[in-house]
């Protein structure tokens, strides 16, 4: 009797201990999706105080924290509108700042004294945007600043007293002018205007002088000013005018002629050179492939980089300096890998001193969070396409449930190697994640871009098609139990998906879906001749091309979609038609389909509000379950 | 006697009196559901219209919302190409379609079809007409457009919806189909859907007026034939006619024999109605074949209850007959009883008297008392034994038989009884056997004295045979009697019954064979009989042969 009760209890220990091993921890959904706790760090320039962005009655506040005592001090309590992420340092010690808009009756900026902690009101103006374009070390109260007073279609340049709230216009906009490229002064001297597709880059020697073209470019092309080297008019830019992967070049202003290439990479676009002020140097330049790249351009900035990758917290981390004293010694870092959604750290260079400062979600850990592996298929014409496969934690590596995740916006996104709460999510749940970079995909050159043009409902979904029939290939996938989940021109993916390739997908989740083409066109308005032009080359014409259009809009198509799905929309969101997708799911049900369909009145595209971002992932979760886990 | 009349007593008249009821009840049902069908009937005439209008309507209603709404998909994109297409699909799949003009509008520019209202232009680039014919779809572009009254209430409508809606939620159902929407006899005009954003475009481009571009959209008008729509008759049983007819249309004459009904057509269709109608005798016969299975189900209640009342009469008529079996078994062993009685009482008086008595007398008498006394005994016994065999009060007491000796002791007993009884008897194969030898006397002595007594007088005879068959005991008794009819064998060994014939007129009261099955059954064996009538019976008794 006693050894077959021993006995039994073996058994049970064994089965415990082998389901412990398995199972991996569900992490609640609020886990992946709360609003991160500190945020939007920041430095004095002085190095004495660290600010940033924490929740207080459920809004952002501004907090400071004093480096030499460790004391953390609250700047704001506003409980109506959050404090704005792009809140900013002067020079003398004062914190810039401004709210969320809740309306567009009046805006207000503030400014505090960090020696007083007293909130003064620096600027206060009926229905108009502000953002700051420079400030400036040697006049520390004058800012630089755009505001669209005169016009709301156009930004004019001012600056702004912020002692005496003194307002004085510096450069009014003819009103084409997109982006200013103040020197370290405060003058400008390089603008890009745009007329939403065609830019131009303008020069002029001095204030007094007329801005002349130097640059042109279509849409195809882009140069991206940085800033002027100091040498002779050359300035820094990211160009792919006459070859294919965007570089780091120098340009001359005088005649927009390009100098030099200073660093280009064979494998994908130049997308960021951290540039510095104060040192007017170009540190380094970042490029994707497969994980982030970085091409460091001086050995100051390298080796402090590769300091810190040394150090066994930051191992495999990818590192960025995202703020930094005057004198360049105190740094404030951002770290991230796949597995962690990041932390915050400050680094004194003098002492080698790593301090962290917080986490963006401390309620993860990286270790029951899953790997981000890059992979690349071969499409069915040849093209070489890339993209990430997470895979849930556990052993099993074969015969895996799949959500595919087609990202949104082509020809202006791509999927990179980080952290996504997404992705995360999913894979915690038992899903292997696939994401694919299909051609139109930015990042990889021009001309796997402009692959894209015109292939929305061909080439493009083709890729995505390609992608899964090589995961099941590879036997990772269990061709039964297949989701498609997008966002956007995403959503119109997984629609596209269930539509033409019912036999692939067990269902499809949809977010602020693009279901309609027509619709997708008209947002170009008609007076934008070059933007009309753009839309038409890369998606198509509707009247040449209404055929194509309406054969791949989903919105035409209910007879089509047998399989399940979830739909969620924001009723705000400006682009979308609801009287459109309301017409599109009575259609699908009364065919039967089995459609969950979400329209949050209050919301835009993304939802802003955590309680209903909580609400949809639980209906995606539920969904999916209900969906992917029953037996084949 | 006024007992007998009570036994006897069968109310016939009850038995009439139920079954008119009966009747009465069956014909008021028949009567009453055939009432309450034909009512049914017609409510159904009246109601079911609704159901015969959805399914002819059902395309109007898929055409209504969802083929109309798609031009709204198309976002003021579509050209006479693809409006031809668009055309081709309506003409193919809803045939009621006569005629589509389509509208090529412009809003913010000038041509000479123009609306002008809160500054704001709305024009006509160009009309098309597509219409359906010989199995083609035809189209044209009309050069000088005749009536743009269509467009033009159209346009009006589109102008106050940009300039005065309220674009800062989303437009309410019946708003959007106020304004994209005019329904109207025959006709259908539709222009896309407006989203928000185009609204405040449009209002940018009415405040400024200054871009020279100018922003599609698209107007539909569909012509409608009502007569092209096909009735659906899904209810073929109830309305011999469905026809679609004008809403004014009311035939007095020649109408008074017939049901009609009509239902009005929706939206476009309003001036229309569908118009149905039935002949008296359409409805009969659907009311008839309705109330069939009512009437079946009617009939066979009442035959049911029939049926139980019969049972029951039945089963008082067992019982009437049980009681007359018990009574006249009362009246036999009075009779029984008296005899004996009434010779007691008079050796009794005789002895009393007052003569002397002989030697001889005395004797006589003393015989007679003596021999009656026993003939009541026995009767005493054998009613007490059968009713403790019925109650089961006695127990069995075996012993050891030897067969030989046991038979011979009765054979012997009735031969010296009866002289003119021929008693034979054979046993073969058994010499010991183990029962209760008072309960097996009395079965022998019940059958040898049946064998005796039905029995034509010169043909007295009995064979008894025993045998051992297996692993029980058989004793058959055969007699050349008067036998027994086919149609009695199952009622002879039943309580208190005799077969009525000169054989048992005295001493009889129709328990013997009753007895004799209780005890068999009692000794766990079984009692079987075959007879032929005047050739004789074989009663077989089967005992289980213990040992």
């Amino acid at each position: 009797m006693l050894g077959r009760l021993r006995y039994l209890l073996l058994i049970a220990f064994i089965i415990t201990l082998c389901s412990c091993k398995n199972k991996v921890r569900q992490i609640p959904i609020i886990d992946f999706f709360k609003t991160p706790e500190k945020s939007f760090y920041k430095i004095s320039p002085d190095g004495k105080y660290v600010s940033y962005l924490k929740p207080y009655k459920d809004k952002q506040n501004l907090f400071i924290q004093s480096l030499a005592d460790g004391k953390e001090r609250m700047a704001t309590s506003f409980d109506d509108s959050s404090v704005r992420g792009d809140y900013f340092w002067t020079f003398n010690n004062q914190l810039v700042f401004s709210q969320d808009i809740i309306d567009f009756d009046t805006f207000k900026m503030y400014a505090i004294d960090v020696s007083t902690f007293k909130i003064r009101i620096i600027l206060s103006q009926e229905k108009v945007r502000v953002s700051l374009v420079n400030r400036n070390k040697q006049q520390p109260d004058l800012i630089t600043i755009k505001m669209n007073k005169r016009d709301p279609g156009n930004f004019d340049i001012y600056r702004l007293n912020i002692k005496t709230g003194e307002l004085t216009p510096y450069l009014i906009n003819p009103g084409n002018i997109t982006e200013w490229f103040p020197d370290a002064d405060g003058k400008i001297r390089l603008v890009r205007a745009s007329d939403g597709v065609n830019e131009t880059i303008l020069y002029r020697p001095n204030d007094n002088a007329p801005f002349k073209t130097i640059i042109e470019n279509n849409f195809k092309n882009s140069v991206r000013p940085i800033a002027f080297t100091g040498v002779k008019n050359y300035f820094y830019a990211l160009s792919n005018v006459n070859r294919d992967k965007t570089a780091l070049v120098e340009i001359n202003a005088e005649d927009g002629k390009e100098q030099k290439t200073i660093f280009s990479c064979s494998k994908a676009d130049v997308l960021y050179v951290d540039y510095s002020k104060n040192r007017r140097r170009v540190e380094f330049a970042a490029w994707e492939e497969a994980k982030p790249r970085k091409h460091f351009l001086t050995p100051d900035i390298e080796s402090l980089y590769h300091n810190l990758e040394q150090r066994p917290q930051l191992k495999g981390n990818e590192i960025r300096v995202i703020d930094r004293d005057s004198t360049e010694n105190k740094f404030i870092l951002n770290t991230y890998t796949d597995r962690n959604p990041g932390s915050y750290y400050l680094y004194e260079k003098n002492t080698n001193k790593l301090t962290k400062l917080g986490d963006i979600n401390s309620g993860l850990v990286p270790d029951e969070l899953c790997t981000m592996q890059p992979i690349a298929f071969k499409a069915r014409d040849g093209l070489l396409i890339s993209g990430y496969l997470t895979l849930p934690l556990g052993n099993k590596r074969t015969n895996l449930p799949v959500v595919v995740i087609p990202h949104d916006d082509p020809w202006r996104s791509r999927d990179s190697w980080g952290y996504d709460e997404r992705v995360q999510f999913l894979a915690n749940r038992g899903y292997a994640v696939f994401q694919v970079n299909y051609r139109g995909s930015n990042g990889y050159g021009k001309s796997f871009r402009s692959a894209g043009f015109k292939q929305v409902g061909g080439k493009i979904q083709n890729d995505i098609t390609d992608g899964v029939h090589w995961l099941i290939d590879q036997k990772i996938a269990n061709p039964k139990k297949i989701a498609i989940f997008g966002g956007g021109f995403g959503g119109f993916s997984a629609l596209y998906g269930v539509s033409f390739h019912p036999e692939l997908y067990k269902c499809a989740v949809v977010q602020y879906g693009l279901i309609n083409f027509f619709t997708y066109i008209k947002d170009a308005p008609p007076f934008l001749k070059p933007y009309l032009k753009m839309i038409y080359e890369m998606v198509g014409n509707p009247e040449t091309d209404a055929d194509q259009l309406r054969a791949i809009s989903p919105v035409f198509h209910t007879d089509k979609i047998k399989v399940p799905l979830i739909i969620f929309q924001g009723a705000k969101d400006q682009r979308a038609n609801i009287s459109e997708l309301n017409q599109f799911v009575r259609e699908l049900r009364k065919r039967n389909v089995d459609v969950k369909y979400f329209l949050k009145p209050n919301e835009r595209a993304f939802f802003r509000s955590e309680h209903n971002r909580m609400e949809m992932y639980t209906e995606i979760e539920k969904f999916l379950d209900d969906n992917m886990r029953v037996k084949p | 006697m006024p007992v007998h009349k009570n036994v006897y007593r069968k109310n016939f008249s009850l038995i009439v009196i139920f079954l008119v009821l009966i009747s009465v009840t069956f014909v008021v049902a028949l009567f009453i559901s055939y009432n309450l069908t034909s009512k049914y009937v017609e409510n159904e005439f009246a109601s079911k219209k609704i159901e015969v209008l959805e399914q002819t309507i059902k395309p109007y209603n898929e055409f209504f919302q969802n083929k109309v709404p798609e031009i709204t998909s198309y976002q003021g994109f579509l050209d006479s190409a693809s409006a031809a297409k668009y055309a081709a699909s309506v003409f193919h799949d809803y045939a009621f379609v006569k005629k589509i003009t389509f509208y090529d509008v412009l809003i913010g520019s000038k041509t000479h079809i123009t609306v002008r209202k809160n500054n704001l232009d709305i024009s006509v680039k160009s009309v098309y007409q597509y219409w359906y014919q010989g199995h083609r779809v035809h189209g044209n572009k009309q050069t000088r457009p005749a009536d743009e009254s269509d467009f033009k209430e159209m346009a009006v409508k589109l102008s106050n919806y940009i300039a005065f809606s309220d674009t800062s939620r989303v437009s309410s159902q019946d708003e959007l189909f106020k304004t994209f929407w005019d329904v109207k006899p025959d006709k259908i005009t539709y222009s896309n859907i407006l989203r928000r954003e185009d609204v405040k475009i449009y209002r940018e481009l009415q405040h400024h007026n200054t871009v020279s571009a100018s922003y599609k959209q698209n107007m539909m008008s569909f012509q409608l034939d009502p007569y092209l729509l096909k009735v659906k008759n899904s209810r073929h049983e109830l309305y011999q006619t469905v026809s679609i007819q004008p809403v004014v249309y009311d035939p007095v004459d020649s109408q008074g024999d017939k049901m009609i009904t009509e239902v009005s057509f929706p939206g476009a269709f309003s001036d229309y109605k569908l118009f149905f109608s039935s002949e008296q005798g359409y409805l009969t016969a659907e009311i008839n074949r309705r109330f069939m299975p009512i009437g079946a189900i009617v009939l066979l209640i009442s035959l049911f209850l029939v049926l139980i009342a019969w049972l029951i009469y039945r089963n008082l008529n067992v019982n009437l007959k049980l009681f007359k079996l018990q009574y006249d078994f009362i009246n036999n062993f009075t009779h029984e009883f008296k005899t004996p009685v009434s010779v007691i009482k008079i050796a009794g008086s005789n002895l009393r008297g007052d003569g002397e008595l002989t030697e001889r007398q005395r004797k006589h008498y003393g015989k007679i008392l003596d021999e009656e006394a026993d003939k009541l005994n026995d009767l005493m016994n054998k009613l007490l034994s059968f009713t403790q065999l019925e109650n089961k009060s006695i127990t069995l007491k075996k012993e050891e038989i030897v067969v030989d000796d046991f038979v011979s002791r009765y054979t012997e007993t009735f031969k010296i009884k009866y002289p003119d009884f021929k008693l034979h008897c054979k046993v073969s194969g058994v010499h010991i056997f183990y029962t209760d030898p008072v309960l097996l006397g009395s079965v022998f002595q019940n059958l040898i004295e049946n064998a005796y007594k039905y029995s034509h007088p010169q043909k007295k005879e009995l064979n008894i045979n025993i045998t051992h068959e297996k692993r029980n005991i058989v004793f058959s008794f055969v007699d050349k009697g008067i036998g027994i009819p086919k149609e009695e064998l199952n009622n002879i060994f039943k309580k208190f019954y005799r077969i009525e014939n000169q054989y048992n007129q005295n001493g009889s009261v129709g328990l013997g064979l009753a007895f004799c099955k209780e005890l068999v059954n009692f000794m766990d064996g079984e009692i079987t009989v075959h007879s032929k009538v005047n050739e004789g019976s074989e009663f077989i008794v089967t005992l289980p042969y213990e040992n």
